[in-house]
């Protein structure tokens, strides 16, 4: 039996259109949901911040239970081994000049 | 994924030609990878579902040659087979030059509106040794969902609207496609709206060209509209995703529309003018490209703006081209 309290989770995680998918291991259950995004932001060449310079919000919805996982949750309690996640930015489109 | 092979940077000069300084570049060569990956899978010279590793290697000055540089290439390896690559221009760090330059600026070495030169450079990046532990990621990537189409079919009953490049992969619209995407411009008149893009890629089997077909628009909801911006949510692609599923229809992401309310940005103009100026034709914001950038990263994906001006409306299309979104002509598919 997984004992989630401390083992590493296995993801699957995609961007808004799913034309980038990763498998992701390791995940620490011990992790917040808001550090796991951080960190597959860079591995997945994802956006980090706008044209200005201020950072983009990303939301982790869980395809399971079909929700926005809130950033502060422990990935421990709010993921099961397999799950699939999409990473979903706020973001602007508009008049930038 | 790309490997950095190099740290580039930028030399700024004065008129004259006197220095001012250098400072770190940081180029996103993430377009520039996608387009070069995509058209060497358009000439069936790479899988349509193959990794996609890539370097980023600089082309050296060949005046003053090594650490200044004329351009980029990004590099594709093959098992057994020379690599394929594209090469890149200066002109790429530009937009990087006008932000080194406003530092300068704050600085008090220059001077706003002070025209300046530059040199890109780069310097080999050393390699940081991987951390112990820490998460692990692989791409599982799909590879390009084209299926088996004939171009010519489609060409046969759609009306060119733009330039065509040959550099563009053809994209065929359907025209209620465009009537939703104006009704929905109209009925928020005023302030900016839009929609995702569905449909479907194709690759003809006669010359093996990959081909796009829009089929359909969701308009995105959960978004905040101003006459300047549209914000979307993490709400709005997942009531997107929701909608697509229940279509069920296998079509796939490609891109999304949103309109400018050119006739509110160009109030204090003469209204002759919007018949021509650029806001009203060939104007895709930085915001606008981050979007792409985001959420649609593959080179096929597309952009439509829907221009709404004192003259009526008119649809505008970009695309990667060459590592740069771009405007570009498409087709219209009639009912």
């Amino acid at each position: 039996m997984v004992n989630l309290e401390t083992s590493d989770l296995s993801l699957v995680v995609s961007d808004v259109s799913g034309q980038k998918v990763f498998n992701v291991s390791n995940a620490p259950a011990d992790g917040t949901v808001g550090e796991l995004i951080s960190e597959l932001l860079g591995r997945m060449d994802l956006p980090r911040n706008d044209p200005g310079g201020a950072p983009l919000t990303y939301q982790a919805r869980v395809e399971r239970e079909g929700r926005h996982l809130n950033a502060t949750e422990r990935i421990g309690d709010a993921l099961e081994p397999g799950d699939k996640l999409t990473l979903q930015p706020n973001i602007d489109a508009g008049r930038s000049c | 994924m790309l490997s950095p092979t190099h740290h580039f940077a930028l030399a700024l000069f004065r008129p004259g030609g006197s220095y001012l300084g250098t400072v770190p570049a940081k180029l996103d060569f993430g377009p520039a990878h996608e387009w070069t990956r995509f058209r060497f899978q358009r000439r069936g010279e790479l899988p349509l579902d193959g990794d996609s590793t890539a370097r980023v290697l600089p082309l050296w000055n060949r005046d003053i040659g090594e650490p200044y540089c004329r351009g980029y290439r990004v590099e594709i390896p093959r098992d057994g087979e020379q690599p394929l690559s594209a090469d890149f221009p200066l002109i790429h760090f530009g937009e990087v030059a006008k932000l080194a330059a406003s530092l300068f600026v704050e600085k008090g070495l220059l001077v706003e509106g002070d025209q300046y030169s530059y040199r890109l450079l780069a310097f080999p990046a050393e390699n940081d040794p991987p951390k112990p532990g820490g998460i692990t990621v692989s791409n599982a990537s799909p590879g390009l969902p084209a299926r088996d189409g004939s171009l010519d079919t489609l060409r046969a009953w759609a009306t060119p609207v733009g330039v065509e490049d040959c550099d563009d992969m053809p994209v065929f619209v359907s025209r209620q496609v465009l009537r939703e995407a104006e009704e929905q411009t109209l009925a928020q008149r005023g302030t900016e709206t839009g929609g995702i893009l569905f449909g479907n890629l194709w690759r003809d089997t006669d010359s093996g060209e990959i081909f796009a077909e829009v089929t359909a628009q969701i308009p995105a909801e959960h978004t905040h509209g101003t006459e300047v911006k549209l914000t979307f949510t993490a709400q709005t692609w997942a009531a997107v995703d929701a909608a697509l599923r229940l279509r069920g229809l296998g079509e796939c992401y490609l891109g999304y529309y949103h309109s400018h309310p050119v006739h509110v940005w160009c109030a204090k103009c003469e209204p002759e003018k919007q018949k021509t100026c650029r806001l009203a034709k060939t104007f895709f914001s930085s915001d606008d490209e981050a979007v792409m950038r985001a959420a649609f990263p593959r080179a096929y994906s597309i952009a439509l703006v829907v221009n709404d001006t004192a003259f009526g409306i008119s649809f505008s299309m970009f695309g990667n081209r060459e590592g740069q979104l771009q405007p570009r002509g498409y087709y219209v598919m009639e009912d």
